[in-house]
């Protein structure tokens, strides 16, 4: 029963890291909080979702739904932040547009599926079990759990070993010494609001198949639980955020099962409080990082 | 004029509690603090009244004291945190806090009556309460922008460090912009619960909280006259747009985008400083701030 639960806490701990990875990213390099990212999230299950009720096969589906959502997130950018960030003060301006491209999405999918909640239909994914160890394990789960690693992997090398990703740490480190030195600052934000949007679009199909359910409100809960994991994590934090977002899985699924659902989220954003209150730079985050001090 | 206030006393009255909470949101802003947790000052204010009043048979009156206690303490217990981060920080731990006031509201169902909230509370706040508290809730704002306090909160707001470098206490001051919004706050939210029969843990979630950013947005972070430019907004755009009921999501995010990217001061006090610059009277320099974001630079000392 234990060991079940903690399995079931990591898969969903794993979704939690592909949404949570790009909200980070996206903080990581320009500092600025995407209050959209729910909603891009919600984005991918229903693109998905349409694609596959009109007789597209499932895979294409969701390679469309990772593209489309890739693309959300770039006109997030250009429609929220483009402006803001010749202006500068974005921080406080940043939560406010961001906002208001969450509410449009969640206006728009609530209109598509006039307030319904969809599922995808019964057979998009074989349901399957394997069972050892006294526990029960789906194939959905096996392969949720092998694409994270594989993606997690993938952003890694990406951000860390290829010449693309050196350009966005340095942007995320100094914007104007890294465009005096020739790297292009708006290639930076097209890639990582991409790579944001797709990974956030695809942990939404992910969500949708594993709980079965699709609504324009779903990216809500995952906005805030993305909170809570990129502050445990530290803010920027890649390798923070994929722990923080496992431990944060496990946590919840251990609280939903032996005590209430409700507790659990209080107890959820207790820990972040008690986070913010000691460790404010976060557990993986790096000691010179913006919890305090200047908001500039 | 009466035929237009019984045509129209929801909306004025809505419109009142709106212009109250957003003064709760606006307060923080000023002193450069990123809460959002006005939405939860007002589940505690609400709360707290609806049960003594339903509860234990107490006063309204007494009731919206408490909850204007409660609103202290809670934003008091906040602030401990809240005053040692900045910026994006702060915001997220005020949306946690939120968040964790709906789940115990709906946890301990026996106490509030988890998600069916508490019903049948007795309708006593009128008009005439409503415009009170905002009038005693702006004399208040009023005459802090005009003291020492105000000043501060702008020095706070501009620029933390040198506020601190001044000799500012800089965490007490934080942590008196988190009372004055909790307490106006739970005031209005408790004033609510008493105007509208029956509330749920979800009047006051993530839409609230939006709410009550938007109206600040919209109307402006500085000035009086910004939460009301902001709430009369919000009052009037729904019946303005009345067929596009449906679209309202997109009509107010659209809006959000519009006038945080090209009115950054909001309506009102964009307003408010054309006014300004138009009439420079010396009344724009009693208010001992200068203001120097969007250009409205009002110096005349």
């Amino acid at each position: 029963m234990l060991l079940q639960q903690i399995l079931n806490g990591t898969v969903s701990g794993a979704v939690y890291a592909l949404f949570a990875l790009g909200f980070t990213l996206i903080f990581g390099v320009q500092k600025l909080l995407n209050l959209a990212h729910g909603a891009i999230f919600m984005a991918g299950a229903f693109i998905a979702y349409y694609a596959t009720i009109n007789g597209l096969p499932f895979w294409f589906a969701v390679v469309l739904a990772v593209i489309a959502t890739g693309l959300v997130s770039i006109v997030t950018d250009f429609v929220a932040f483009r402006q803001l960030r010749k202006q500068g003060h974005a921080e406080f301006a940043a939560i406010v547009t961001s906002l208001g491209v969450d509410l449009i999405l969640m206006n728009i999918a609530q209109q598509v599926s006039r307030t319904q909640v969809l599922s995808f239909p019964f057979g998009t994914f074989p349901v399957e079990f394997y069972r050892g160890f006294g526990m029960r394990i789906s194939l959905l789960q096996i392969v949720i759990l092998v694409l994270v690693v594989i993606l997690v992997a993938a952003l890694y090398w990406y951000i860390h070993r290829t010449s693309f990703g050196r350009q966005i740490r340095a942007v995320s480190s100094n914007e104007t010494t890294s465009a005096l030195l020739g790297v292009s600052s708006q290639s930076v934000y097209l890639q990582t609001f991409f790579i944001a949007g797709a990974l956030a679009g695809l942990a939404g199909v992910l969500i949708g198949l594993q709980f079965n359910s699709i609504h324009f409100m779903m990216g809500e809960p995952f906005l805030l639980q993305a909170f809570v994991v990129v502050v445990i994590g530290g803010l920027g934090s890649l390798m923070g955020a994929v722990l923080a977002a496992l431990f944060i899985g496990i946590v919840q699924s251990l609280t939903i099962a032996y005590l209430s659902s409700e507790l659990s989220i209080a107890i959820i954003f207790t820990l972040l409080f008690v986070t913010l209150l000691f460790f404010p730079n976060g557990f993986f985050g790096k000691a010179d990082t913006f919890a305090r001090g200047s908001r500039r | 004029m009466m035929n237009f206030y019984m045509a129209y006393q929801p909306i004025i009255d809505f419109f009142l509690i709106a212009v109250g909470l957003g003064y709760s949101q606006q307060i923080a802003l000023k002193a450069g603090v990123f809460s959002i947790a006005t939405a939860g000052f007002a589940a505690i204010g609400a709360y707290t009244s609806a049960i003594l009043v339903t509860r234990y048979g107490i006063h309204p009156m007494i009731s919206v004291f408490a909850a204007a206690a409660m609103g202290i303490l809670a934003s008091w217990i906040l602030s401990l945190p809240l005053a040692r981060l900045r910026g994006a920080f702060q915001a997220i731990a005020t949306l946690a806090f939120v968040q964790v006031v709906i789940a115990l509201l709906l946890y301990f169902s026996g106490f509030t009556g988890g998600a069916l909230g508490i019903i049948n509370i007795p309708r006593v706040v009128n008009t005439g309460w409503l415009l009170l508290a905002v009038g005693v809730t702006m004399y208040v704002v009023w005459s802090l922008n005009r003291s020492k306090v105000g000043r501060v909160f702008g020095a706070l707001r501009e620029d933390d460090s040198v506020a601190a470098s001044l000799g500012i206490p800089i965490q007490g001051y934080y942590t008196l912009a988190f009372i004055l919004s909790g307490v106006i706050g739970a005031v209005f939210g408790g004033m609510r619960s008493l105007y509208v029969f029956n509330i749920e843990p979800v009047d006051f979630g993530f839409a609230a909280m939006v709410a009550s950013l938007t109206v600040v947005v919209l109307g402006g972070r500085n000035t009086l006259l910004g939460p009301i430019a902001g709430a009369l907004i919000m009052a009037i755009l729904p019946e303005i747009a009345r067929p596009l009921a449906e679209n309202r999501g997109i009509l107010n995010g659209v809006i959000l985008i519009l006038v945080i990217t090209f009115l950054p001061n909001g309506v009102g006090d964009e307003l408010v400083y054309w006014l300004r610059r138009r009439f420079r009277r010396p009344s724009a320099a009693t208010l001992g701030r200068t203001v120097t974001k969007g250009g409205a630079n009002v110096s005349a000392h």
